[in-house]
């Protein structure tokens, strides 16, 4: 294989491929002034790459890198991996053929595209796009049984009589003279493989040319392993939210089962005892009729409230924007006459930048009002403190409630939020399965810890507005 | 001939009541409980033949009381009486003797229980 060198100006005689390095040999600065440019792409990529979430994106950067001009200058490259005792094609990029190739260089040249330029801001439609353009090469690249194959470990150059009989099918798939075959090597086996060559350009592969493909492909299977891995978490945490809204549903369908069937059972089954026997007292006739008046009247405020809800999500005004550190100023403004009265110190911790989440402020300001009450509950025997606490968590604004008191019993404190459980702390607020039921409905969560001996930590999460 | 006692266990007073009303006339000893604590009492004490029993008493759940009875009293014939049918999916409610959703129409609950009764007897 030739050694590769390149020169600063292009020497006169000098051919030059697409891959911008000149086929000569000109001493160490040249050399210094290659290796520059590689870890200025090496660079380019892995900035590009640490954006990627998508691992067609991630192989759109790399493999556009190994085709770019200022790029390694390869005509055209493909990812394959190993999935399912598969070798299965995901990308490719670069033409299909020599008369696409011209037409569209010429295009590129006409324009000065820059491809490294674009990689930071890939295009997701125009990613699509090139997987699907090459769909057909890609099917016909992948291998069901690729058994016996892939026994090597180090790029290399290979041709139409290679041993090996996956690279003869990829370079006959390709109809490539010279295919550049990267393997990718987990511990478990093979990976996947990186393919490219100059079918149009027929340009020479030098040996620094191969070695900066093999660390891109090394940095392509990196991103690639990242962001698969960041798209199962992203399925993982979209089938969590999911479940916990079915959750929440079932649990608002019971509830509202509840509230309304529970009335109308009383005001019908009253009807229809008064209609069987009716009472000789006009007195007792009075009240069975009070029953019913007042059981209806329930369910005329159950259906009132029903459809509050519903047309506040209708037109989206169920969650507004407001300050975490505010509302909890206000409310613990509110409890502390009764935290003086109780002996309980009651400080509270807002930060100077504002917190600003969504939700509803009424319902939020409840559930804080639950959370302190049942904190100075909690404290009121011992005398103890009560710290209310707002922070950024992420993507949450968190408002903690902790307090001195008596820990959880062990049954209750596995599932503090879990409905048919009673409160460890009498209360004339909410239960906690109410608590965690209204935080859901806002799209936020309650959280519970008491490790930290001696507090006891509830907190209330909303989503930060963006 | 000495009169079933049949024990409801509800959170809600006005419906309590109506059973009263509606299984009295039909025969019954009626007694009634609006929690877990005020039922366990009067289980313990003895003379129930069989209970009807909401499942949602408030905060508390009756699904546990039905374990706790039919632990202890596994004769004791036991008719879950709810506003929610989905509830039948849950299997802790497999272990009650009947279930009834909750209707102004009590034949459904007045005929179960009738059949507990009988088959216990």
């Amino acid at each position: 294989m030739p050694r590769e060198g390149a020169l600063p100006r292009r020497p006169r005689g000098a051919r030059r491929g697409r891959a911008g390095l000149w086929a000569l040999d000109a001493g160490l600065s040249l050399r210094r002034h290659r290796s520059n440019r590689l870890l200025d792409l090496l660079v380019a990529v892995g900035e590009a790459l640490e954006r990627a979430v998508d691992p067609e994106v991630a192989a759109w950067i790399v493999l556009s890198a190994l085709t770019a001009g200022e790029g390694l200058g390869f005509n055209r490259a493909f990812l394959l991996l190993a999935r399912d005792d598969e070798l299965r094609g995901v990308f490719g990029v670069g033409p299909r053929s020599r008369e696409e190739a011209f037409r569209v260089w010429a295009e590129l040249s006409r324009r000065q595209v820059r491809p490294l330029e674009l990689l930071g801001e890939p295009d997701a439609a125009a990613v699509a796009a090139e997987r699907q353009r090459h769909a057909k090469t890609l099917a016909e690249l992948s291998l069901p049984s690729p058994r016996g194959c892939h026994a090597w470990r180090r790029a290399f150059v290979a041709h139409a009589t290679h041993p090996d009989r996956c690279v003869r099918h990829w370079v006959d798939v390709l109809d490539s003279r010279a295919l550049v075959v990267i393997p990718l090597l987990a511990a478990a086996g093979p990976w996947g493989v990186v393919l490219a060559d100059n079918f149009v350009t027929a340009a020479p592969v030098y040996l620094g040319t191969l070695e900066a493909a093999e660390s891109l492909a090394h940095v392509l299977r990196a991103a690639v392993e990242r962001t698969e891995l960041l798209r199962r978490l992203r399925e993982e945490e979209q089938q969590r939210v999911a479940a916990e809204h079915a959750t929440l549903l079932l649990a608002t369908a019971r509830s509202l089962t509840h509230e309304l069937i529970n009335p109308l059972s009383i005001a019908g089954g009253t009807a229809r005892e008064l209609a069987a026997s009716p009472p000789a007292e006009p007195a007792e006739l009075a009240r069975k009729l009070a029953i019913i008046a007042e059981a209806v009247a329930r369910v005329e405020e159950h259906v009132g409230r029903l459809a509050e809800g519903l047309a506040g999500r209708a037109n989206g005004t169920s969650a507004r924007e407001m300050e975490l550190g505010e509302l909890a100023e206000r409310v613990v403004e509110r409890f502390r006459p009764l935290a003086v009265k109780r002996h309980v110190r009651l400080v509270c911790y807002r930060p100077a930048r504002q917190v600003r989440v969504g939700g509803d402020p009424e319902v939020a300001e409840r559930c804080v009002e639950t959370l302190l009450a049942n904190a100075l509950t909690a404290c009121q025997v011992q005398r103890g403190e009560v710290q209310v606490a707002v922070t950024e968590e992420g993507a949450w604004g968190r408002l903690q409630v902790a307090d001195t008191g008596p820990p959880l019993e062990p049954e209750l404190a596995g599932a503090p939020f879990s409905g048919g459980m009673s409160m460890r702390r009498s209360s004339s607020g909410l239960g906690l399965a109410s608590l965690r039921a209204l935080a859901e409905a806002m799209g936020g969560r309650v959280d519970y810890d008491q490790s930290d001996t001696p507090w006891v930590r509830f907190a209330l999460l909303l989503r930060r507005w963006a | 001939m000495t009169k079933r006692c049949v024990l409801f266990i509800d959170d809600e007073e006005g419906l309590l009541e109506l059973y009263r009303t509606a299984f009295e006339r039909l025969g019954y000893e009626v007694a009634t409980a609006t929690g877990l604590e005020a039922a366990r009492d009067r289980i313990n004490r003895g003379g129930i033949d069989a209970v009807v029993l909401d499942i949602r008493l408030g905060e508390a759940s009756g699904l546990q009381l039905l374990r706790e009875v039919k632990a202890a009293h596994p004769r004791l014939p036991i008719v879950l009486c709810t506003a929610y049918a989905r509830y039948q999916d849950d299997f802790s409610s497999w272990l009650a003797d009947a279930y009834v959703v909750k209707s102004s129409d009590l034949g459904e609950l007045k005929l179960a229980v009738k059949r507990c009764l009988e088959a216990s007897a």
